[in-house]
């Protein structure tokens, strides 16, 4: 009973043990009565478009923010094991830690300038 | 030193990873193959962990769910919510082109692999007691790998060029401010009050139904101008009759 | 090479911090599982707590006095509504995707329990004749972990969105995405400052480091950006954009109910301890007993139990500055949200980070440069003189602000001149109190206009 990981898998069977069982209980401990209107969308009580505007296709702009996170998801991946080691590894690693901040930064800039950072 | 737990544990995520795998290419829906993939990715984070490389472990859980995100809002953006992949071909001949890519891939890889030198297993447990596997990592960064490391920043860059030239729409000029839109409708005295609201009616109403004015006639300002382009304004008599119908439905749910 | 060498070795290189400081060796199988349990329960008993709490203390913000029927003060009001949820009928819109409509809740409510797995609840207790820490596990990543599983918990609400098959919750759901996406950037910047001064991203290490000084103090900018960064992850008021009644119904949920609705009202519950327990955690010493009481009686109040009633404490400070926020702030607009998580939080946390560390490496002497020492402590003269500097800008920053103000009052509060022409701007203005009205100079506007016209046409 070494591995750490171990008793995380126990609370994880817990919780989604609970999580299963509540969502398979839904089916079963509710009433049913059936109602075209009822499995219709709900668009506030008027007639649910039959389908979404363009096809429901959403706007592009998400996918641009999805990728300025990607970005920065991996810049903060190099910044945890440089502050967990900053102890032992010197004055270099934080020269070149803040040089690739630095050059990070200019994509950063470079969007902000063009309006990628804009939400309208 | 493979203990039974990894044994187990390989011999339960293995087949589940190569579900999601054949999943993300055989999917009828976009959406499922991404799902097929974020399976997999997340299955490859725990086979790292079980490898005793926490760091790594976590963050290919940690990148790649952002990562598959990414590509889920991709599939959204391009192909719509529930239109499934055409499968029709507009390439013609990429099927066999790919199969020969494949062919040659396969090739290769098992060449290579079937050529390395396999030295005895080390693990990394020694590492992880006696530095710390953050900090390993960290030693490996800032010392064998700091040129890679450096040039990963231009790789993200490029990144982010790539982004904005594909998603991102250039504004020519600056967005009218509310305050500037209401000063203009005041000063040209037209629409003071605003345009008038597109067709509501008592149970529904719709984008697309021009609204009646008090004489009966409807009115063409209330609809958008692109509707009107494409002929795709539609009379309001639908939806007095659609209203009948939803009553008597709900009339019939009741008596079931 | 023998095993007692080998700890002795990594004793002598001490500054390693990587691997959890916790002893799990005196801790049999079942009590792990015994342990999962209590921590499985614990959120539970404390989500049913804080809806009724949070009912009740809005109810007092709002002169009402909130659910106070069922059982003692209302007490057993959640448990009654979790009981008539249950009871509701289970719909599926037919344009649903069955199966990930299912999924979706049922990976929602799995991954809010997670994360709690990895925080300490308290030092090392006795429980049933074994030594163990009142803690599930730790690994020597653990915080990475809490993000992780908060990455995963994300495809919840995203795939909520897209299987209802409906206009409301996609577009709730892909909100709600890039909200989460965008915050937790900004998160992750700020717990890099606390790794660099634990030197370890292990929970039971980052606890130990705070023995002396709470990392609230040293790190304030830190800490404010987390606390920022935890509402908008959760998605709770001001920012819960993703469900905002007003323009999206109930956002990614609204086609849920019974049980499945119940699912992702717990998790985004169990969320908000899971944040507040991460954030008491990093910043406020964990089970630590506060300053003052953990100087009594050569640090009584630090060892066994104690430590989880303190951390409780803490944790429930949190929620009540959760349920004070839905009190007080109306919700803000999605582009403001976007641009102060863009524009702001991310360039001033990694800018933060950066002096963090050149703090750091004066400490530890990376940067050569005199030090002062004062009770005990060392201060280098580089770090004082950098936050003598920012103390300066912040006062001339206010003061700027300050005369600003002042002349905009200055402008405001100019009394309204005595007559007014009705028909200046070239549309009509009604008067003020105590305006009189001038003649209209209709006439002249009018001629100024046909002017104009000749003017541009000759």
């Amino acid at each position: 009973m070494s591995n750490p990981y171990v008793p995380l898998l126990f609370l994880l069977a817990i919780g989604g043990g609970f999580a299963v069982f509540s969502v398979g209980a839904a089916a079963v401990s509710g009433p049913k009565r059936y109602n075209r209107a009822k499995l219709d969308a709900y668009e506030c009580g008027i007639e649910p478009t039959p389908q979404a505007a363009g096809g429901g296709r959403v706007p592009i702009k998400y996918y641009l923010t999805a990728m300025l996170f990607i970005i920065f998801d991996i810049e903060s991946v190099f910044l945890y094991p440089f502050a967990v080691a900053f102890n032992q590894l010197g004055l270099f690693a934080l020269v070149e830690m803040v040089l690739f901040i630095l050059t990070v930064f200019v994509a950063y800039a470079y969007v902000w300038r063009r309006g990628g950072l804009e939400w309208d | 030193m493979t203990g039974l737990g990894e044994q187990i544990m390989f011999w339960i995520l293995a087949p589940i990873s190569v579900l999601g795998a054949l999943g993300l290419i055989f999917a009828k829906k976009a959406v499922h193959a991404a799902l097929g993939m974020a399976l997999v990715m997340i299955n490859l984070g725990i086979f790292y962990i079980a490898q005793e490389a926490d760091f790594l472990g976590i963050i290919q859980i940690f990148v790649y769910t952002g990562a598959v995100m990414m590509l889920f809002l991709f599939v959204l953006m391009l192909v719509g919510v529930d239109s499934s992949d055409s499968l029709v071909e507009t390439l013609k001949g990429q099927k066999w082109a790919g199969a020969l890519l494949i062919l040659g891939l396969a090739a290769l890889l098992f060449t290579a692999i079937g050529r390395a030198q396999f030295g005895p297993m080390k693990g990394l447990s020694s590492v992880n007691e006696s530095t710390g596997n953050v900090s390993g990592v960290a030693d490996l960064i800032f010392g064998k790998y700091v040129w890679t490391f450096e040039i990963t920043s231009a790789l993200l860059i490029t990144a982010a060029l790539g982004a904005m030239v594909l998603a991102h729409r250039e504004r020519i000029g600056a967005k009218p401010s509310q305050r500037a839109w209401s000063e203009r409708r005041i000063l040209e005295n037209r629409n003071v009050a605003g345009l008038p609201a597109p067709g509501v009616y008592a149970r529904s109403n719709a984008v697309d139904t021009p609204a009646l004015l008090p004489d009966g006639t409807p009115s063409e300002l209330s609809v958008s101008r692109v509707l009107t382009a494409r002929e795709q304004n539609v009379a309001p008599a639908r939806h007095i009759e659609s209203e009948h119908d939803i009553e008597h439905e709900i009339e019939e749910g009741s008596q079931r | 090479m023998s095993t007692l060498t080998y700890a002795t070795q990594a004793l002598a290189q001490a500054p390693f911090a990587d691997n959890p400081s916790t002893d799990f060796t005196d801790t049999p199988w079942w009590l792990h599982l015994v342990k999962a349990l209590f921590v499985f329960v614990f959120l539970l008993v404390n989500t049913l707590i804080v809806i009724w709490f949070e009912r009740r203390v809005i109810g007092r913000m709002q002169q009402r006095p909130g659910p106070n029927r069922t059982g003692p003060f209302g007490l057993l009001q959640t448990l009654a509504d979790g009981v008539k949820l249950a009871l509701k009928e289970d719909l599926t819109p037919k344009n649903a995707d069955k199966v990930v409509f299912a999924l979706a809740p049922a990976i929602a409510g799995a991954m809010a329990f997670v994360s709690f797995a990895i925080i300490p609840l308290g030092p090392t207790v006795s429980m049933f004749g074994h030594r163990t820490p009142l803690q599930l596990t730790d690994i020597p990543v653990a915080v990475l972990l809490v993000l992780a599983v908060a990455g995963v918990g994300v495809y919840g609400i995203v795939l909520a969105g897209w299987s209802s098959g409906s206009t409301y919750p996609l577009l709730g759901g892909l909100r709600s995405t890039a909200q989460v996406i965008s915050y937790e950037i900004a998160m992750g910047l700020s717990l890099v400052a606390v790794f660099l001064y634990s030197g370890s991203m292990s929970t039971s290490q980052i606890v130990g480091a705070q023995k002396d000084l709470w990392y609230i103090l040293p790190l304030v900018p830190s800490f404010l950006v987390y606390v920022v960064t935890m509402v908008g992850e959760t998605n709770r008021l001001p920012f819960d954009l993703a469900e905002g009644e007003g323009e999206l119904t109930g956002g990614f949920h609204t086609e849920y109910s019974s049980l499945k609705f119940a699912m992702f009202f717990l998790g985004e519950y169990v969320n908000m301890f899971t944040v507040s327990a991460l954030a008491t955690t990093m910043f406020l010493g964990g089970w630590m007993a506060p300053p003052g009481i953990a100087a009594i009686n050569d640090g009584m109040f630090n060892h066994g139990w104690w430590g989880l009633l303190w951390f409780v404490i803490k944790l429930w400070l949190f929620m009540f500055f959760f349920v004070w926020l839905r009190g007080s702030l109306p919700r803000v607009r999605y582009d403001q949200f976007m641009r102060f998580g863009w524009k702001f939080l991310i360039p001033v946390t990694l800018a933060w980070v950066v002096v963090a560390a050149f703090m750091k490496a004066s400490q530890l002497g990376y940067i050569a440069g005199p030090s002062l020492t004062f009770n005990g402590r060392e201060f280098p003269v580089v770090s004082i003189a950098f936050v003598v500097v920012l103390a300066g800008a912040v006062l001339v920053i206010a003061w700027l602000r300050d005369n600003k103000k002042i002349e905009q009052d200055a402008i405001r509060n100019t009394p309204p001149p005595e007559e007014i022409d009705p028909f200046a701007g070239g549309y009509p203005v009604p008067p003020l109190p105590g305006q009189r009205l001038k003649e209209p100079s209709l006439a002249i506007s009018a001629g100024d206009t046909a002017t104009d016209k000749e003017a541009t046409r000759g």
